[in-house]
């Protein structure tokens, strides 16, 4: 076995710790656009940390290797200058850290929440109860069989979009309308792949008819700002909108024949 | 690197370049129309007339493009025709403050320069126009040039006029646009509202051109009574400039309203210098689109809030723009206002149990299960005074008056200057757990806002603007717990690690 060259295996399992610990905070700021919550951040850290401990204690050899230097640095006496530091430093960061962590923490308490909910097979909405198993865009077979009747529909369907919706989801259907940054959760963004493209209109016609205050509690329907549009729209203006969000953002719902 | 891959980097970093710096390129109406019909018209209208679908839901309305004007252009103020990067520049960027966002991430460059020419040919701009603004040697900002800027401002008043002392657009008078809407003054103090920028280059560019279409006039007109020379429009930037507050600006980061606990007295009037010393919290207000009767064209945008409490009161102050004091019965302010006035109004929303778990009221009043609280302060009219009012309600529907002085519920008003401070005061518990919230230290407590201009196109009853939940917490004095608890942790640790030392040392060498 040739030992030679390699890193330590102290140094080895810190980096791959802090290694994990970039990308997490990587992951969220640029995946996900937001600072991941620090409650979650220590607990993640916490996994991390004991599972790379585990690992790399797993044989005697290596867990002997791995406290290796730590043990040097109290026994080994030429060594002592660097255990004067580390003996004023050690002590230092775990008061520090105990006061930080006493001093209370000012920050918003995290809200974890479905963004997409798994849709109830019934719902009532107007006045009726809808069937979301077999429910479908009375609209939708137009686009084949009567294109210029179809094209009308969208028409209609951006009518009611511009008049309605922009202020939140943004004319450019972005998420980004002039009130959405007032608003908390905010609007979301029909462009991005992970809203309507993944969803079919069934489930659309459900989340528009009842919104915010329609969606079940793990998705935390008191905070949404989504208006129930029931209350504004008919029936036929809802499905035309739907033709609509999927015609500007030239994305396909989702539906059973493609599964 | 290959020499394929540095003609490509070469070609991508000219692009990059030329992304940059608005060059105009010749568009092609043709290939415009064709974008316009699919992403303009809903605004602007299908021949540009700024009748599309959203036209009476916008304030201010979609541009009229037959009208030919535009805000925002550098050519001289005899001369409406804009240059093409005036209008580029308004395509890409958008115009803040209104429905008009910008189209850089959508559209590519060629296609906005498309769009230009065709927006343009509605009003038959064909040539540019012939003479520019003329900008002499920019007077770099400073002390005396902001003070002659702001002598200039108020002079004859210049532009207080409109814009009023302090630059907030408290009004004077009613304004109106060429398209016969309800105009504001911009609130000069919120430069990122303003259309153009707050560049003083931008500034010097609109007052020298005015703003077509609205009552905001061109200053470097000979013909104008109140002519400012080119110097003169740079000082006049400069201090416009400086003017910007920008702790009224929203920080999306801050979503908790940190209550300082005090000794003594509580501040009882918006006006107590203690004020100064506790942190503002400043939220956008949106117009209520979400239920009942909604409300589309809002005049205030922004609330700030602070917070105080000692051992038995809560203070709040809140704050917020509003460029028309509205007093029923009041001459002057009716005829500023849009009939019919109504007050103005701010309402605080808190839960009446605050919740343990996630779960809250519906940000929208509240909800059958979970009630809230509703302090709604009210300006008075002419013969009344100010009120402030205790409401229960579970959703708009289900409201009960309660009895405000009975709780402890009080308010005191200021309006100057364009804005409206409100302070409004109460126990901390009260005698009735069921059905009024009880502060209590370090919890995040849920709070909302909504406010009323009473001048404004109708404001009343659940046409308003308004907030969603964001948090009020009263900070607990940590005393020196924490720092006794951090001395002694760290003294366990230097005895720790000298054990372990002193227990090695010992240990003959293995
Ligand atoms: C007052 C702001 C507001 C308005 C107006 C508004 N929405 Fe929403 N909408 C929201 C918010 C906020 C969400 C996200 C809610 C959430 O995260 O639960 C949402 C979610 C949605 C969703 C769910 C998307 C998904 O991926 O689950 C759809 C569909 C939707 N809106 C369509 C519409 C349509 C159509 C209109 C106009 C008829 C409209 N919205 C008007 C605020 C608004
Ligand atoms: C949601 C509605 C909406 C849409 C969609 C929209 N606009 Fe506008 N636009 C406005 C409003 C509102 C104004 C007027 C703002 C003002 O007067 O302050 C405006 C103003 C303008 C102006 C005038 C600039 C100036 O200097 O006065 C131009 C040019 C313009 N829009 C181009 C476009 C183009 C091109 C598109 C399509 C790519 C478009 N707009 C889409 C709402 C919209
Ligand atoms: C007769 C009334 C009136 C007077 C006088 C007036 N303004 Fe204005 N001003 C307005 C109005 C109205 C607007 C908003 C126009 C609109 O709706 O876009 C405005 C807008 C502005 C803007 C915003 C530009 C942007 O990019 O959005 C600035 C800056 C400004 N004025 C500066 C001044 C200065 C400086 C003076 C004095 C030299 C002045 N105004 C005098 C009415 C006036």
């Amino acid at each position: 076995m040739t030992q030679k060259r390699r890193i330590p295996r102290l140094l080895q399992l810190v980096l791959i710790v802090l290694g994990v610990y970039i990308s997490f905070v990587l992951l969220f700021d640029v995946a996900l656009h937001q600072l991941i919550p620090k409650s979650l951040l220590t607990m993640y850290m916490l996994f991390v940390v004991a599972g790379t401990v585990m690992v790399f204690t797993f044989t005697e050899e290596g867990a002997q290797e791995l406290v290796g230097p730590i043990k040097a640095l109290v026994e080994d006496p030429s060594k002592k200058m660097i255990r004067n530091v580390v003996f004023v430093i050690v002590p230092l960061l775990a008061g520090y850290y105990t006061y930080t962590s006493m001093m209370p923490s000012f920050e918003a308490p995290m809200e974890l929440r479905t963004i997409h909910p798994a849709p109830p097979s019934k719902f009532k909405a107007f006045g009726k109860s809808f069937n979301l198993t077999t429910l479908e865009n009375p609209f939708r077979k137009f686009e084949k069989e009567d294109p210029a009747k179809f094209k009308d529909l969208v028409k209609e369907g951006g009518n009611v979009y511009i008049k309605n919706c922009q202020y939140c989801h943004g004319d450019k259907l972005d998420g980004r309308g002039p009130y959405a940054s007032g608003l908390n959760p905010t609007p979301l963004n029909f462009q991005d792949v992970g809203t309507i493209a993944q969803l079919q209109e069934s489930f659309l016609f459900w989340r528009i008819s009842t919104g915010g205050p329609g969606l079940p509690a793990e998705a935390a329907p008191w905070i949404s700002s989504m208006p129930v549009w029931q209350n504004f729209l008919t029936e036929d203006e809802i499905w035309k909108v739907i033709l609509y969000l999927y015609d500007y953002t030239g994305r396909r719902p989702r539906s059973w024949a493609n599964e | 690197m290959s020499s394929v891959n540095k003609i490509a980097l070469l070609t991508f970093c000219t692009a990059l370049f030329m992304a940059g710096s608005a060059v105009a390129k010749p568009g092609v109406a043709a290939k415009g129309k064709e974008i316009y019909d699919k992403r303009c018209t809903w605004c602007h209208g299908a021949e540009g007339a700024g009748d599309g679908a959203s036209k009476d839901r916008l304030n201010p309305p979609p541009r009229d493009f037959t009208s030919g004007n535009y805000k925002i252009r550098s050519s001289d103020f005899a001369d409406p025709t804009p240059n093409d990067e005036d209008v580029f520049r308004m395509i890409r960027d958008g115009m803040p403050g209104t429905a008009m966002p910008g189209w850089s991430d959508l559209l590519a460059e060629q296609d906005m320069w498309d769009l230009v020419a065709y927006v343009k040919s509605f009003a038959k701009y064909d040539k540019p126009p012939a003479k520019q603004v003329d900008y002499g040697t920019q007077i770099k900002s400073s002390a005396d040039s902001i003070e002659k800027g702001k002598k200039l401002f108020e002079d004859g008043d210049r532009c207080v006029e409109c814009h009023g002392k302090t630059g907030k657009g408290s009004a004077s008078k009613r304004l109106k646009g060429d398209a016969g809407e309800r105009t504001w003054p911009r609130n000069l103090t919120k430069p990122w509202t303003f259309r153009g920028s707050n560049d003083p280059k931008d500034i010097f560019t609109r007052i020298s051109t005015g703003i077509a279409g609205t009552e905001m006039p061109s200053f470097a007109d000979p013909g104008s009574k109140k002519k400012l020379s080119i110097e003169e429009r740079w000082h006049v930037a400069n201090y416009v400039a400086s003017i910007a507050k920008t702790d009224k600006k929203v920080n999306a980061e801050n979503t908790v309203i940190k209550a300082d606990k005090v000794e003594g007295e509580l501040p009882s009037t918006p006006d107590d210098a203690a004020w100064e010393k506790t942190a503002p919290t400043t939220f956008y207000t949106v117009p209520q689109i979400i239920g009942g009767e909604r409300y589309f064209m809002p005049s205030n945008d922004t609330i700030t809030v602070r917070a105080m409490y000692n051992d038995k009161m809560i203070a709040m102050l809140l704050e917020w723009d509003d460029r028309t004091k509205s007093i029923p019965g009041d001459s002057d302010a009716e005829k500023i206002a849009d009939a019919p006035i109504a007050e103005d109004g701010v309402a605080v929303q808190l839960p009446v149990v605050i919740p343990k778990e996630m779960q809250k009221p519906y940000f929208g009043m509240g909800d059958a299960a979970n009630p809230v609280n509703i302090w709604h302060w009210k300006s008075g009219t002419k013969d009344a005074a100010e009120t402030i009012a205790l409401l229960n309600s579970k959703g708009f529907k289900e409201i009960e008056k309660r009895d405000a002085a009975g709780v402890g519920l009080k308010s005191k008003a200021v309006y100057g200057d364009g804005t409206w401070r409100v302070v409004i005061t109460r126990p901390l518990t009260t005698s009735a757990p069921d059905k009024d919230i009880q502060f209590s230290e370090g919890r995040f407590i849920p709070v909302a806002f909504a406010a009323w201009d009473g001048s404004n196109n109708g404001e009343k009853g659940s046409k308003h603007t308004m907030t969603t939940w964001y948090w009020l917490l009263l900070k607990p004095a940590t005393g020196s717990k924490p720092l006794i608890t951090a001395l002694i942790v760290a003294g366990l640790f230097v005895g720790g690690l000298l054990w372990w030392a002193r227990s090695a040392a010992k240990k003959p060498a293995a």
